[in-house]
């Protein structure tokens, strides 16, 4: 491993991307504390009538949790002030309380759900960006034969494919038909969560489908965009020279892939909001208990300070992703730093 | 008569007459299908039935004909596709043109608001919205708006760097020597000459309209909204009946596939104008 070439032109170009990451997230909470300020029709209102049928057993709760939901949006405080206090707590990362699951705070939920959708989109994003970019580089390398016609048809029809409908054949396929992997959840009821063989071995059984209704589809797209980034690269000058001193074919090979994975970087870091939102319904078919699922039931239950709550914390987690990705774009090219166009 | 040579170009395209043939077979079942099947979707009757000749495609968990909702919902589909398109093409156009033909602060704070947008997964943000709708204001048009609101930001920088480019094109100076605004130039010499690309852009903005409804559909319907349709309702209505671990293949599988088939064939058309407007792109 050589040095990592960290110098001024990479820390001004790190300050100039921590700064716009500040400024979107910025931009981002306004949105989150514009938008029920600003719908007409008063979604508290339907709340608190949902409130009041959701407990109608237990009355003394009513006033309480109604008296939460107003803290949360302050509505009775002048504008700024309610500004302010919410910018102070998207910061901190104090969303209030739950609507639908009182008194547990949205924190918590957050906390309890984030990992389980990590778990099931960091895997699959990257295996699939992985492996798509080698098979796609093979059959655009060896141009023109059967292997690329199928790759090609494959990559464009599959890759259009909703992750949610694929999982809803998948389950069809193997959790009804050949009953060989469960119809959903995360583990079998009965066990708990921990480090034991049996436990994990349940989990990757059920987590099998999920996995492969996103992994099937995004596999196809990088594979698609590789074959085509190769069958570009290998016109280039370059490789035609080099071709024709007698450079080995791996030789080339390994030029040419190399090359063509940067843009490939770039679209891993665009795809990754896609693809997170594509997991969300996936978590709701499966009834994976991931950020999606509980986004799913908050929206049944209007349950607002858990939906802002997931918003931002998606939204940030996108955006550190993206950063990150900036930066491993930064260090493996050095144009980008200095800001020129290639 | 003479053809002219785009037309002989996308004729001589195979993929792109594959993705016209499927398009216009989908259209066709959405504009015509209702009125050779006249069965009303909302009817309820039996529940679960497989499908059978009286039933062309069973019925789903209330009794409904799903072949009826199935005509009916593509229609709804294709002018969700058509709303999120016109809107998202719209407003990328503006802004794309504007900060193209404009250089300096209005080009600066153009970008940087597309950028913002850029970054912000704009799937998300519709969710965001629409929860705060109330829930007889989440039927397909509405999202489909939503989706066009949120999707434009490529679009526009893609016309920018056209038109930056095309900028510094010798018939763009001669325009301006003879004196052209900035408004005609748009519409006289930039616009015309990336026409292809934009009805290109069109196609995959309808694409986007149509899975982006299905899938919002799923996170965003609840078990009230009966009187919708649209394919991305049926898929809502398929996992709320759980028809993939009942086995009742009927209510999912028609619905998804015309998704993928409408996306892709869009695709075929999005690529076909792609290499008419940029003629290294045709094969040999």
């Amino acid at each position: 491993m050589t040095k990592l070439p960290i110098d001024r032109t990479m820390v001004m170009y790190i300050a100039k991307k921590v700064v716009a990451l500040i400024i979107t997230y910025f931009i981002a909470i306004c949105i989150v504390f514009i938008l029920p300020r600003l719908i007409p029709a008063n979604p508290l209102a339907t709340k608190l009538q949902q409130i009041i049928t959701y407990y109608i057993y237990k009355p003394e709760l009513v006033p309480i949790v109604w008296r939460e939901l107003l803290n949360i949006f302050q509505f009775d405080k002048p504008l700024h002030v309610q500004f302010i206090n919410f910018l102070r707590r998207a910061f901190v990362g104090d969303f209030g309380i739950s609507v639908d699951m009182y008194p547990m705070k949205v924190m918590d939920v957050i906390a309890m759900s984030l990992p389980w959708t990590l778990t099931l989109v960091v895997p699959a994003a990257l295996v699939s960006w992985f492996t798509g970019n080698i098979i796609g580089a093979y059959a655009g390398y060896k141009r023109s034969g059967a292997l690329e016609s199928i790759i090609v048809g494959y990559s464009f029809i599959v890759s259009r494919i909703p992750y949610f409908w694929l999982a809803m054949l998948l389950l069809y396929a193997f959790a009804f038909s050949l009953r060989i992997f469960p119809v959903g959840g995360i583990y079998s009821s009965g066990l708990k969560p921990s480090f034991t063989l049996e436990f994990i071995v349940d989990y990757l059984w059920h987590y099998t489908l999920p996995f492969l209704s996103i992994y099937l589809v995004e596999v196809a797209g990088w594979m698609g965009s590789m074959r085509m980034l190769i069958s570009g690269e290998l016109g280039t000058d370059y490789i035609l020279y080099s071709e024709s001193v007698g450079v080995k074919d791996s030789t080339l090979f390994k030029y040419a892939y190399r090359n063509s994975l940067l843009p490939q970087v770039t679209g891993l870091a665009l795809r990754l909001g896609f693809a997170t939102t594509g997991v969300f319904i996936v978590e709701t078919v499966f009834n994976y208990p991931g950020l999606g699922y509980f986004l799913a039931r908050a929206i049944g239950a209007l349950d607002y300070p858990l939906i802002q709550g997931i918003f931002l914390i998606v939204i940030a987690t996108v955006f550190l992703a993206n950063f990150l990705v900036d930066f491993i774009y930064a260090l493996v090219d050095p144009r980008i730093r200095i800001g020129g166009r290639g | 008569m003479r053809v002219p040579l785009y037309i002989y170009v996308l004729i001589k395209n195979k993929r792109f007459m594959l993705g016209l043939i499927i398009f216009i077979v989908i259209v066709g079942m959405g504009l015509i299908g209702p009125l050779l099947y006249p069965r009303d979707p909302l009817t309820r009757g039996t529940k679960y039935l497989p499908p059978s000749l009286e039933y062309p495609l069973g019925t789903d968990g209330f009794g409904r004909d799903v072949f009826a909702q199935f005509l009916y919902s593509i229609r709804t589909s294709l002018a969700v596709g058509l709303i999120t398109a016109v809107i998202a093409t719209a407003l990328g156009l503006v802004i794309g043109a504007i900060a193209g033909i404009k250089s300096g602060l209005v080009d600066e704070i153009l970008m940087s608001i597309t950028n913002i947008f850029l970054a912000v997964p704009n799937w998300l943000v519709a969710v965001l919205v629409a929860s705060y709708l109330p829930v007889e204001y989440r039927g397909p048009h509405i999202i489909a708006f939503l989706i066009g609101l949120f999707s434009w930001p490529w679009f526009a920088r893609a016309i920018r760097a056209q038109f930056m480019s095309l900028r510094e094109g010798d018939f763009v100076a001669l325009s301006r020597i003879a004196g052209y605004s900035d408004i005609r130039l748009v519409f006289e010499d930039l616009l015309p000459s990336i026409g292809p690309y934009i009805v290109g852009s069109f196609a995959t903005f309808m694409a986007t309209g149509i899975a982006g409804e299905a899938g919002l559909a799923m996170l965003l319907s609840t078990e009230t909204m009966v009187k919708y349709l649209s394919l991305g309702m049926m898929l809502f209505w398929a996992n709320y009946f759980l028809a993939y671990v009942t086995g009742a293949w009927w209510l999912f599988l028609p619905p998804g596939i015309t998704i993928v088939a409408l996306t892709t064939s869009l695709a075929l058309l999005a690529l076909g104008l792609e290499e008419l407007f940029n003629p290294r792109l045709r094969e040999s």
